[in-house]
């Protein structure tokens, strides 16, 4: 029946396919038919058995099948919708224990004394690891400056401090209530501007709280100041953002009895994660398989190891595998957010509103740990002064610490967060000057050539006609 | 221990489980239903949800035991052995699935509200829709998707 049905498809005559080498009428009958596939074709959606050609086909220029233009639909939507994709939470494993992480729940303290006796003594719980068992106790995508499971210092409530494996999950949480943990409290500095006085508590003793910074500079602003009309002001505020995929944090760690580790994880980026595992580990990369699969939303939340090490450890004392996902309030207190950023902005305009001159000082709200703070800071420095000609520009970008929740990879890396403030000061601008807002951008807007602030020339620019197109379509009039 | 019987997908299964024991956990871990996602595990997201007796419901906020004897749909049990449900060939067809893991709740969601009203408006289709997150954002595609299928049952109906 169903060998019918695909017949009946193949012998569809297809125009793209006439004149072509038999080779290639074939894959594109197949093709056709894979196209054609709707309600009538069984479920699963198995592909029965072809005559393939065995050598590989090349793709001829101007032979290929048209790809521009043509509809597309994901080819794993099918399993998503009938519920059938696997993400980690749904393997399960033979033997396979449940992990918890103990939070710290404080925002700065030096560990005195950890007790997991009683929790190693509860029937169920099969292993139970503290951060000086970890070999090389620290990671992160740019400064190694994050602990798999703080052993010294606590610098924010969500820092793990002890992990558990058991057979279920709910032994292992109740294990996490038996692990006695004695804090010495420790000043804790939440606002930015605050920790970078010299006088602020020290979120990496004895480092400064600033720990990453840059200027990027153009013409002499100082100048274009002294020959604007009109000086504006503003400072802009964001809040801190967590992805909230609705999938959790997720994590498997087998080690097995050869002394190598398979890992399956919610990782964006394996390569690094693995590098990361090898040097946390101390593992020779060979040992150690990575497996990344399907994941329920990253948004840049999940671009670094988290658990994974503690897992593979748990796993190796238990020689079960273990599996982790964070709850969803842990997902908010011990997951990467998105920076909360603190913008000043100041911009010289003349009197028929063209912008002279423009600084930006962004200080970076990092928490806890540095994580992907360079390239966000980065991009946001690049990016202060907007799709703008400015001749006399300075931004400059300041990434702090402090006893929060750290801040990483999200959407855009510190993009938006300037073009709010830019787009806001633009507005702010043009009620100063009583130009309507959107004929000051066109005054000022990117053209075909412009020079951005770091010198780049750019192309097939199209700020004035998506300007103008918006508009048009949601009505705006030109007020002069 | 509680024994618990449910009609899920149209058969009759039987369980013996703890008295705390959710709805998913049951559906997730003794009967291997995995098609039904934990998101939040507290009613919030709405990932987990199936249809009880008509009404959809949060299997992570409903306990096991509340479920004996009722009848339970999840999302291994909207499409049939050879053919997908329209609301699945929608969400298919109008890329409204992109990560995947709010799609099995949305789906029973629309599906409750479609069995309840062929013919709802896009408001009503929102609110139905409105216990169900999705963080790739793809809300728009997801309401043209359950329109669509709104849109082939009215004219099913008109043709009588």
């Amino acid at each position: 029946m169903q060998c019918r049905k695909w017949r009946a498809y193949t012998v569809v005559s297809n125009p793209v396919a006439e004149g072509k080498p038999v080779v290639e009428r074939e894959r594109l009958a197949i093709e056709e038919a894979l196209r054609g596939l709707d309600e009538s074709a069984p479920l699963p959606a198995a592909v029965p058995s072809t005559r393939l050609p065995v050598e590989p086909l090349v793709p001829v220029p101007g032979q290929q099948i048209r790809a521009v233009g043509q509809r597309a639909v994901r080819p794993d939507s099918r399993n998503h919708g009938l519920g059938q994709t696997r993400y980690i939470a749904d393997f399960t494993l033979p033997g396979m224990l449940h992990a918890k992480i103990k939070r710290a729940g404080v925002a700065s303290a030096r560990i005195k004394r950890i007790d997991t006796s009683a929790a190693e003594a509860m029937p169920g719980v099969i292993s139970v690891v503290v951060g000086c068992e970890v070999p090389v106790n620290s990671f992160g995508p740019t400064f190694q400056d994050q602990p798999v499971l703080a052993d010294q210092l606590v610098r924010h409530a969500g820092d793990g401090v002890a992990g558990v494996a058991a057979v279920t999950e709910q032994i292992a949480a109740e294990a996490l209530e038996k692990i006695i943990v004695d804090y010495e409290p420790l000043p804790a500095v939440f606002d930015p501007l605050e920790a970078m006085r010299e006088d602020a508590p020290k979120v990496h003793p004895p480092k400064s709280n600033i720990y990453h910074s840059m200027v990027v500079r153009r013409g002499d602003v100082e100048k274009g100041f002294a020959q604007s009309d009109h000086i504006v002001q503003g400072r802009f505020t964001s809040q801190m953002v967590e992805h909230v995929s609705i999938e959790p944090h997720a994590a498997i760690a087998d080690w097995d009895a050869n002394g190598r580790l398979t890992v399956w994880a919610t990782i964006g980026r394996l390569t690094l994660a693995r590098a990361d595992l090898a040097r946390t580990l101390q593992l020779p990369m060979n040992h150690i398989r990575l497996i990344g699969t399907i994941v329920g939303g990253n948004f840049g939340g999940k671009n670094e190891i988290s658990q994974e090490p503690a897992l593979a450890l748990l796993s190796k004392k238990a020689g079960r595998p273990v599996k982790g996902i964070l709850t969803r309030g842990e997902e908010f207190i011990a997951s990467t957010a998105r920076h909360p950023f603190i913008m000043d902005y100041k911009t010289g305009v003349t009197k028929d509103g063209r912008i002279l001159a423009r600084t930006a000082r962004l200080v970076l709200d990092g928490g806890a740990y540095c994580s992907w703070s360079e390239t966000t800071l980065s991009k946001s420095c690049i990016l202060a002064a907007g799709p703008y000609k400015i001749d006399n520009v300075r931004s400059e970008a300041i990434a702090v610490y402090t006893n929060k929740t750290m801040t990483g990879a999200m959407r855009g890396f510190g993009a938006p967060q300037t073009c709010f403030a830019y787009e806001s000061h633009m507005d702010d601008i043009a009620t100063a000057l009583g130009i309507d807002p959107l004929e000051f951008r066109l005054r000022n807007a990117f053209e075909e050539g412009s020079q951005t602030p770091t010198g780049q020339v750019l192309h097939s620019v199209a700020v004035k006609q998506t300007l103008l197109k918006a508009a048009e379509r949601f009505g705006w009039e030109i007020q002069s | 221990m509680i024994d618990v019987m449910i009609i899920v997908n149209g058969e009759t299964r039987c369980a013996s489980v703890a008295p705390e024991t959710t709805l998913l956990a049951l559906l997730r871990d003794h009967f291997g239903l995995t098609g039904t996602k934990i998101g939040c595990d507290v009613g919030d997201c709405g990932a987990c949800t199936v249809i009880v007796d008509d009404q959809p419901v949060d299997a992570c906020l409903m306990l096991a035991a509340q479920a004996d004897g009722r009848r339970v749909l999840t999302i291994e049990g909207v499409a049939s052995k050879d053919k997908l449900h329209p609301l699945q060939k929608a969400f298919e067809e109008s890329g409204a699935l992109q990560c995947g893991f709010c799609g099995p709740g949305i789906i029973l969601s629309a599906k409750a509200l479609l069995d309840q009203n062929p013919a709802p408006t896009r408001h009503e289709i929102r609110d139905a829709l409105a216990g169900n997150l999705c963080r790739c954002t793809g809300y728009a595609k997801i309401v043209d998707a359950v329109s669509e299928v709104a849109r082939v049952y009215r004219s099913e109906q008109s043709r009588g």
